[in-house]
């Protein structure tokens, strides 16, 4: 249909957001059938909505089927308020018929033919959901639900489809906010953010969703509660004030430069659930609902009036822990599996061979690292002993003959594609002389005299984890290290780490750390902000530069703040940071609008399997 | 008969208690916090604690080895670390699953392996006889997870003829039960050719065939039966065998069983779902070897307990 003069946004718009409207549901849908479609079926009354384009499309069809005049028209347009969008969309379309009435002619029909029943002007609206996806993950469920408490990345990944968050971030560029249940949003202040949110959503569980769920969600996940969760780690205590039903101020407790980022993550609950309902099914007002929840299988359904038009197309959406590499891969080459997830650099030249299915892989933001377990006991209480092990590292070899994919040498303590990310001089690489002249500088008098150093790493985890840390030792044993070598399973080096009895120092080992909202403070202030884990106890120089980055808003201040604390850790070194791994998910090219993440994570709001 | 059996009724509860004793040791041996595998790295020692508490796992091994058997003879097999609302409930569901693809490789196996066995047996050193023996050997050096695998790639990736994961009808069953059943082949295959060679001398043989019965006859009716007292034997011992292959057949399949899962309550340091399993996989082991010594009584009058 052409028709000149309209706004672009309403034109092509079938069934979907007009200007950001959404169904016309200040009318009464049953009133808007009745007038204008009255031989519709009940079906089409009931999964049918109207907007004003719909409208303006069914009046346009009776102007010129002759059946309105083009006052009739104009009227009715305004009976359902859009009488100006109406009247402009009427001066932009060819004429209509002639205002005018023909005479009758007694011995013709005064009307033209009644069109057929199959002719019912139905307005547009979006396909039905269809298809069902399988899609194989690495990890198991091992946790609950509640959406403040789990570390599971299987079951944070489901909650992105089944949880809206205020803010969406559905690309790689990691400032690009785009409204999600909050439609727009405003800085009152350092502390205050104001923020509309989208009427007319609700939980799958029939419930409007409405300023009282934000008050409850945010509350509870940033720690402005006296109830315990794991989101408040990364958080500032964030009260929210209800300025109406549709509007509210988040107002934290100190500034907080992340916010947005973390509005991005952090999934709307519904009001009044307590911790144990939380914990046992998930309501959301995502587009996907759990239906069926197996301990390793988790089934979802599309919802059919998700409030972002267009999406969901999948009709059944199904989760499955599987968790050998082989086997999973092996489902979707037989075509059992549409979608499977950590595929390992073995199998890649397999999946690209066959022309069925796709790789895709994308850089992810997470670095891989040697740790050092600093404790503030030698040897490795000596930033230059930690520069001397830094300097016997070939990275660029490890990266491009080990793991290869997307997978980048890490330049930084962030992730490469993290905001405010600044490379990082200089470059460590493997260089004997350096290594030994850092050793020296650490106050030994030959590399002799540093203590073995026991490394450990993990199997099964990070691919090629075992291949890549022999190469370290080998190159720490070229410089003149002398190291031991232990190989276990996650738990059993989670266990090392953090057993009950003292830990040793001078341990190594390597694991990695991943950032989920681009935002540099996911990568830094867990880690090293004292009186973590990770970090030497009483670097408050750190503590500082970490606390001004959280707290400074304006975005050129806060870069100046990342840039140096970028150089002071890169200078002091708490832990040698490798590669930023690469996600590599395959799937089969029947699979359409699937969006990977560097984040870790898939989308599948677009996704529909032909 | 009365006294053998209670002795063996004693002899299978202390089996079972000697499973799940090392077993109950081992896993808590063995280096990983289940408490502190859900959480992330740096968690605060007071909230790995809590969590401890949650679990039990704080309490000295001996108390909890000793609530751990207190609960046993109520037939309480405790609560998973990880979802679920019990181990008992967790495993009665997939059991049966394990048990299917057990039993049917079982079958497979037996009746392959005795017909061949008898082919052998009645054709000695003939090209097929010898044909058997190079199968067996073949079969022997096969290890059954690489089996699987190149079942899996030719089966169902090449010619997508069979499912390559999943069980899902009758067709599912064909690759997992060939890894497993192929395993079991040899033994019983040479089991079966090497007993019924021996029948045949026998006197009794000669007798039937004396007597005029048809070979057919002396050799189902008669030859078979005595032959059989073996290969029920290996029938038993190899019902181990098969629960034990089938962790690895599991995972390589996704099966849905007790063998899958338990890999992954390793992994996850889930310590009574992997008491759970390993007790019910020992339990069913017992229970067919106390079955198939009450068989031998059947098979054989000379045999009395």
């Amino acid at each position: 249909m052409a028709c000149h003069g309209m706004p672009h946004s309403f034109i092509g718009q079938k069934g979907g957001d007009v200007n950001g409207e959404t169904d016309l549901h200040a009318r009464s849908q049953c009133h808007l059938w009745a007038v204008l479609a009255p031989e519709a079926s009940d079906l089409q009354k009931e999964e049918i909505k109207m907007n004003e384009y719909d409208v303006l499309e069914i009046l346009k069809r009776k102007l010129r089927d002759g059946t309105l005049t083009r006052r009739e028209f104009l009227q009715a347009a305004g009976m359902f308020g859009i009488g100006t969008l109406g009247a402009a969309y009427l001066a932009g379309c060819a004429p209509a018929p002639a205002a005018t009435p023909v005479p009758p002619k007694p011995a013709e029909p005064t009307k033209p033919p009644a069109p057929a029943a199959t002719a019912i002007p139905v307005p547009p609206t979006a396909p039905a959901l269809s298809g069902s996806l399988r899609f194989l993950v690495a990890e198991s469920f091992w946790s609950d639900w509640h959406p403040y408490m789990t570390t599971a990345a299987s079951l944070g990944r489901i909650g992105y489809n089944i949880w809206d968050r205020l803010i969406l971030i559905e690309s790689d560029s990691y400032s690009d906010f785009k409204p999600g249940l909050a439609l727009e949003w405003k800085r009152l202040d350092q502390l205050t953010l104001e923020m509309k949110l989208r009427q007319g959503v609700k939980f799958h569980e029939g419930q409007d969703f409405t300023a009282d769920d934000v008050k409850a969600s945010i509350e509870l996940a940033s720690g402005a509660t006296p109830i315990e969760t794991l989101s408040r780690t990364t958080w500032v205590p964030t009260t929210v004030e209800i300025v109406d039903k549709y509007t509210v101020r988040l107002k934290t407790k100190t500034p907080f430069a992340p916010l947005l980022a973390m509005l991005s993550t952090t999934a709307i609950i519904r009001a009044g659930e307590d911790g144990d309902t939380l914990k046992k099914r998930p309501n959301g007002t995502g587009p996907f609902k759990l239906v069926k929840d197996e301990k390793d299988i988790k089934t979802m359904e599309g919802i059919p009036n998700y409030w972002l038009k267009g999406q969901p197309k999948l009709k059944t959406m199904v989760h499955e822990f599987v968790q050998d590499a082989q086997t999973r891969l092996n489902a979707l080459l037989a075509g059992q599996a549409d979608v499977i997830d950590r595929v390992p650099p073995e199998h890649w030249a397999t999946i690209k061979a066959n022309a069925n299915l796709v790789l895709e892989m994308k850089t992810r933001l997470e670095n891989v690292n040697m740790w050092m377990r600093q404790d503030a006991k030698p040897p490795f209480n000596n930033y230059k002993l930690r520069q001397a092990f830094a300097w016997c590292i070939d990275r660029e070899a490890m990266v491009k003959n080990l793991l290869g994919g997307s997978s980048v040498v890490a330049k930084s303590f962030i992730p490469n594609l993290c905001n405010y990310f600044v490379e990082q001089q200089p470059v460590y690489t493997y260089n004997p002389d350096k290594a030994l002249e850092a050793v020296k500088a650490a106050g030994f008098a030959s590399i002799k005299d540093v203590p073995v150093v026991p490394i450990s790493v993990t199997t099964g985890f990070l691919p090629r984890s075992v291949e890549c840390v022999q190469y370290i030792i080998d190159n720490f044993q070229k410089v003149g290290f002398k190291t031991t070598l232990k190989t276990s399973d996650v738990a059993g080096m989670v266990d090392d780490l953090f057993s009950k009895a003292d830990p040793k120092p001078g341990f190594m080992f390597h694991l990695s750390w991943g950032n989920g909202t681009g935002d540099p403070h996911s990568s830094l202030a867990t880690l090293f902000r004292s009186p973590g884990a990770w970090a030497a106890p009483s670097d408050t120089k750190l503590d500082e530069m970490i606390d001004k980055g959280v707290q400074t808003v304006d975005p050129t201040e806060r870069a100046k703040v990342y840039k140096d604390l970028q150089a002071y850790l890169w200078e002091q070194m708490p832990h040698i940071p490798l590669n930023n791994s690469d996600v590599a998910t395959g799937y089969n090219k029947k699979v359409k609008g699937l969006i990977l993440l560097g984040v870790g994570r898939q989308l599948f709001n677009n996704t529909s399997v032909d | 008969m009365g006294n053998y059996f209670i002795r063996r009724i004693f002899q299978m509860v202390f089996v079972i208690w000697g499973v799940v004793t090392v077993t109950f040791l081992i896993i808590r041996i063995v280096p990983g916090d289940p408490a502190r595998l859900m959480e992330p790295p740096g968690t605060p020692e007071e909230s790995i604690q809590v969590i401890r508490t949650r679990l039990g796992t704080d309490k000295p091994i001996p108390q909890q080895y000793v609530e751990y058997l207190a609960n046993l003879t109520r037939g309480d097999l405790g609560k998973p670390f990880r979802g679920g609302t019990s181990v008992t409930e967790v495993i009665a569901a997939k059991l049966p699953n394990t048990l299917k693809l057990g039993l049917v490789s079982i079958i497979v196996a037996t009746t392959i392996g005795s017909l061949l066995g008898v082919i052998a047996a009645l054709r000695q050193n003939s090209l097929i006889d010898k044909g058997v023996l190079v199968f067996v050997a073949l079969a022997l050096a096969t290890p059954n997870f690489w089996l699987a695998v190149m079942l899996v790639l030719i089966f169902a990736i090449q010619l997508h003829w069979l499912p390559a994961i999943d069980m899902a009808g009758p067709e599912s069953y064909v690759l997992p039960v060939t890894a497993l059943a192929i395993v079991l082949l040899p033994l019983i295959v040479r089991t079966v050719r090497q007993s019924f060679t021996e029948a045949l001398t026998e006197d009794f043989v000669r007798a039937a065939r004396a007597r005029g019965l048809s070979e057919r006859r002396v050799i189902f009716l008669h030859v078979m039966k005595v032959a059989a007292i073996p290969l029920v034997t290996l029938v038993g011992i190899q019902a181990g065998f098969v629960l034990g292959g089938s962790l690895v057949v599991e995972s390589i399949f996704n099966w849905p069983g007790v063998g899958n899962y338990t890999l992954n309550a390793i992994q996850a340091r889930d310590y009574p779902m992997v008491q759970g399993c390993v007790l019910v996989i020992a339990s069913i082991f017992v229970v067919v070897n106390f079955l198939v010594d009450m068989t031998y009584a059947f098979l054989d009058p000379r045999i009395k307990f």
